[in-house]
Formats: C-alpha cells, sequence, structure tokens
C-alpha cells in the first residue's frame, strides 16, 4: 500500500494491446501538493497512463493508488479524489456552462449543501462567471477548454489530472490556461495547494509551472527529476528531450 | 440511486434540446390520431354493414374494447417499433462522440448506475408516448362505455412493449459511436423481436419445417412480441406475459451493461 502521504503512488503499471506495450511496468510517486511534468513524444504512453490512473482503463499489471486509495480495491474513492481533464473536454454542447459543471459536481458527490458554492466558485476559478448561462457548443476552444478545467476542479479534488490541456490554442489562450494551473497549483488566497500531473509536449510549459518532470519513452520511464536538478545538468528540457527520444535514455533504462 | 436520477434527468432535458423528440413527438400524435380515426371508421362501417344484414347476433358482439381499441393499439406498436430506435439511438452513442463517456467512467459512478439512468430517462419518454396513446381511447369514455380493466390493460401492454424496446434500444446504441448505426440495428432487432419471428412460426408451421409441438416452435412463440402483447390488449394480465417483458429488459440491460464496462476491456 502507499504511504498517506503520496498523492499519487504508481506501482508496477503496464498495459498492453495484444502484442503491443503501450505502458511498460512504470511506477512512480507523486506528493501532495508536487506539480509534476509528464513528458514525452506522441504515442508514448502518457495519455493511456493517465487513463489507468483515473480508471477509465484498467491496468493489465501493476495498480495505483490515488490520495491512499487503491483503484481496484477502491475505484470510487479513488475517482473520487482525481480531477480529470481528458485530452478533449469531456463536454456536452447542448448544456449551458453553470448547468455542465453543477451536473458533474453531481455526479462527482459534492453535499447538496456545498454544491451551488462549489459550481460557483470553479467557474470564478477558470474565469467562467459571464459566460455561465451561455451554451456550451457557441463557446470558443479556449472557453471550452475552460469549461473542461473547471469540471476537473469543482469537487475540489486533491489531485489534478491534466491530459494536454493546451493542445490547440492560440498563444494568447495558452498562456491563459496556463497561469490558470499555475495559480490551481499555487493558490494566491488561501485555498489548498492541489496535487498537479500535467501531460504535455509543450517543453516551455513545464518550465513554466512545473516542479519535477517525468519522462516516458515507449511506454517506460526515462527521466523522473527535479525540474531544477535537470535545467542545471542538461541546461535545457529540449536538449533532455532530444536525447531521450533519440532512443539514449531509452536505451540505458532498459538495461537498468 | 441519486446518481441514477441525476442521469436520467440529464438525459430527458437532453431529448428535448434536441428536435428529434419533438418530430417523434409528433409524427407519434400525428399516427395516433390517424390510426385512431382509421379504427373508428372501421368500427362505424362494420356496425353499418352488420344492421343491413340485420345480423343482430353479431352486433351484439361488437364492442369498443375488441374492435376499435385493440386494433388502435396494434397500430400503435407498429409504429413503436419505428419511433423508438429514433429516440434510443443517442443514448450511449452521443456519449461516446461527445467524449463524455470518459467522464461518466472517471466519475465514482457503477456502471449499473450510468445503465439504469438511461433506462430511466428512455422509459420516461415511454411513458409519455403511451401518455399520447392513451388520449384517444380515453376520448371513447366520453361518447361510449368501453371497459376501463381491458383500456388499461391495453395501455400497459404498449408501455412495457416501449420499455423493452428501450432497453433493446439502449444495448444497440452502447456498441456504437454512430447514431445512425444505433438506430438501424435498433430497428433491426425490434422487426426480428416484434414482426420476424412471428411470421417465421406462421411460415414454419404452414410449410411442415417446423411440428407444431416442438421446442424451437414452443421458444419462438415465446420470443415473439405479438401473443404477449395481444394478450394484454384483450384484457389478460398473466405472469407469463408480464415475466416475458421483465426477462427481456433484464436480459438487455444486462448486456448493456456488460457492453458499456467492455470499454475498460481494451
Amino acid at each position: 500500500m502507499s504511504e498517506p502521504a503520496s498523492a499519487v503512488d504508481a506501482q508496477h503499471l503496464s498495459k498492453r494491446y495484444g502484442d503491443v506495450v503501450a505502458v511498460d511496468d512504470l511506477s512512480f510517486r507523486i506528493g501532495r501538493g508536487e506539480v509534476v511534468g509528464f513528458l514525452g513524444p506522441n504515442g508514448a504512453g502518457k495519455t493511456t497512463t493517465l487513463r489507468m490512473l483515473t480508471g477509465f482503463l484498467p491496468p493489465s499489471d501493476g495498480t495505483a493508488a490515488i490520495a491512499g486509495h487503491d483503484i481496484f480495491r477502491a475505484p470510487l474513492p479513488a475517482r473520487r479524489a482525481i480531477g480529470y481533464l481528458p485530452e478533449n473536454p469531456p463536454l456536452y454542447p447542448e448544456m449551458t456552462v453553470q448547468s455542465y459543471v453543477d451536473y458533474v459536481a453531481r455526479l462527482k458527490d459534492v453535499p447538496r449543501a456545498d454544491r451551488g458554492d462549489a459550481v460557483a466558485r470553479a467557474l470564478e476559478r477558470c474565469g467562467l462567471a459571464e459566460v455561465r448561462r451561455r451554451v456550451i457548443r457557441d463557446l470558443s476552444k479556449g472557453f471550452r477548454q475552460r469549461v473542461g478545467l473547471a469540471q476537473a476542479i469543482v469537487h475540489d479534488p486533491p489531485v489534478l489530472v491534466l491530459d494536454e490541456p493546451t493542445v490547440g490554442l492560440d498563444p494568447i489562450q495558452i498562456r491563459e490556461i496556463r497561469s490558470l494551473i499555475a495559480e490551481l497549483a499555487a493558490p494566491a488566497h488561501g485555498d489548498q495547494r492541489q496535487t498537479v500531473l500535467l501531460s504535455t509536449h509543450i517543453l516551455p510549459e513545464v518550465a513554466a509551472i512545473c516542479s519535477r518532470v517525468i519522462m516516458i519513452q515507449r511506454g517506460r520511464k526515462a527521466i523522473d527529476r527535479p525540474l531544477v536538478d535537470l535545467l542545471d545538468e542538461e541546461g535545457s528540457l529540449e536538449a533532455v528531450f532530444g536525447r531521450v527520444t533519440s532512443g539514449e535514455f531509452a536505451a540505458q533504462a532498459r538495461r537498468v | 440511486m441519486s446518481h441514477v436520477s441525476q442521469i436520467a434527468a440529464r438525459e430527458l432535458r437532453a431529448f428535448f434540446v434536441s428536435p428529434v423528440a419533438y418530430v417523434v413527438l409528433a409524427l407519434w400524435a400525428l399516427l395516433a390520431a390517424t390510426f385512431f380515426l382509421a379504427s373508428v371508421i372501421t368500427f362505424d362501417s362494420e356496425i353499418a354493414r352488420l344492421q343491413q344484414f340485420g345480423a343482430f347476433e353479431q352486433l351484439e358482439l361488437l364492442n369498443l374494447n375488441d374492435h376499435l381499441i385493440a386494433s388502435f393499439l396494434f397500430s400503435m406498436w407498429f409504429v413503436s417499433i419505428f419511433a423508438f430506435p429514433a429516440i434510443t439511438m443517442g443514448l450511449f452513442a452521443a456519449e461516446k462522440a461527445n467524449g463524455t463517456e470518459e467522464l461518466l467512467l472517471t466519475s465514482p459512478l457503477t456502471i449499473w448506475e450510468i445503465v439504469l439512468g438511461k433506462f430511466l430517462a428512455g422509459g420516461a419518454f415511454a411513458a409519455i408516448l403511451t401518455g399520447v396513446a392513451a388520449f384517444f381511447p380515453a376520448m371513447l369514455f366520453a361518447y361510449g362505455d368501453p371497459e376501463l380493466g381491458k383500456t388499461m390493460s391495453g395501455l400497459m401492454a404498449l408501455f412495457l412493449v416501449s420499455l423493452t424496446y428501450v432497453a433493446i434500444g439502449g444495448f444497440a446504441s452502447s456498441l456504437t459511436q454512430n447514431q445512425l448505426v444505433a438506430f438501424l440495428v435498433t430497428l433491426a432487432l425490434l422487426f426480428l423481436v416484434g414482426l420476424l419471428i412471428p411470421q417465421l412460426v406462421v411460415f414454419g408451421l404452414a410449410s411442415d419445417a417446423l411440428h407444431a409441438q416442438s421446442a424451437l416452435i414452443e421458444v419462438m412463440r415465446w420470443a415473439g412480441t405479438g401473443a404477449h402483447f395481444e394478450r394484454m390488449v384483450m384484457g389478460l394480465v398473466e405472469t407469463r406475459d408480464l415475466a416475458y417483458f421483465a426477462v427481456l429488459i433484464a436480459a438487455f440491460l444486462l448486456l448493456t451493461k456488460t457492453s458499456v464496462e467492455s470499454v475498460r476491456w481494451r
């Protein structure tokens, strides 16, 4: 079992589709309040890993605990402890922003007495207060992404899992979403720090908000280090990323 | 249980912001009116014919339930074969297409809560359609004296058939993310259960390919909706017919649950 201190504890996670190994014996531990960048080239197994952590896909091998709840033995508490923004935000186009976030709050078991406040707060934090009566279908892509974030944080989960939250956005929207995530990770006023696992292949994003980097390549862990150390030694994330994807690190990792 | 009603409530609201619900409701009401009128006209001309020939004994046997409401309900059963695929096609397929399946499956919900919530929403719509259909026989009470019990059991038969079709359509919808595919698969299944199996029984018996007493013919007779529906329309509420609908609904809900869950097996 996991120590109560770790927010995410992945133990030997593997996912195989027939003969194809998408994720291969991946273990890592994330402490409360950490903001971790989860990197890797396309197809490295990032989304599959996140889907296993969030309970969408069961691992072929291994397990994980979210805030101390094992995803197999206590799936409902584990899922309750996670806020998840999938690659494509899971939105109902015909709903209004507010009714959608309210619906998600109900699904995530936010107590009735707190629901109104929780929804209002999530809308406020994601800058959606003015558009709360708009129908989601009519929103721009950037706003939809914010609605996706709002549904992920509405139940104030200890762990936030974000799968490429800025993909397909324009530079201004990217900056907005990024500062929103940074604000969630290190809140300005009294809110609790959230543990964030942020999957991306945009390196400046990691440098901007993350304190630690986990990089995977072909389903295996290639790097797991604090960002500062990594930058000290390698100079830039680009250099690390280049070396890992060219196979050097992957080969090393396989030997170890 | 509250998750079930939340999912059902969202689904129902989604029905009524999409044009499909209104198109189905409008067509249903229009066809109900048309078939009711046709039944009234047929009934009327039958009376006139029997009076003309002075067949007073047969005239005595004519009644509103067996000769008007029954044929109306049979027509509406036929309409429901086309109406329900349109209602249920989006139940699960739309979640897949929207990507909201991922939201549901990563929320603290059980698969049963999702499946029952969807079924409840479809069932509520089925109740609305049955209510619209009930309006027409209800008018007869103002002008004649049909039997209330028989009328109610006929309407209950229509409602139970509808619920069964919701369960079947929900299953078809859970197989695909394409609503048109869900519609066509449901239509095929409903034709099979509603019309094809009884026809096969008739052909099988007529051509001597099947023995009247064989186990196969018994199973096929049981599987077709018609006989169960007919007995209830004729006022017979029997456990075996109620069990037929219950078994079909339970079986398809179980299949749906398995199908929704199977996303996790990939």
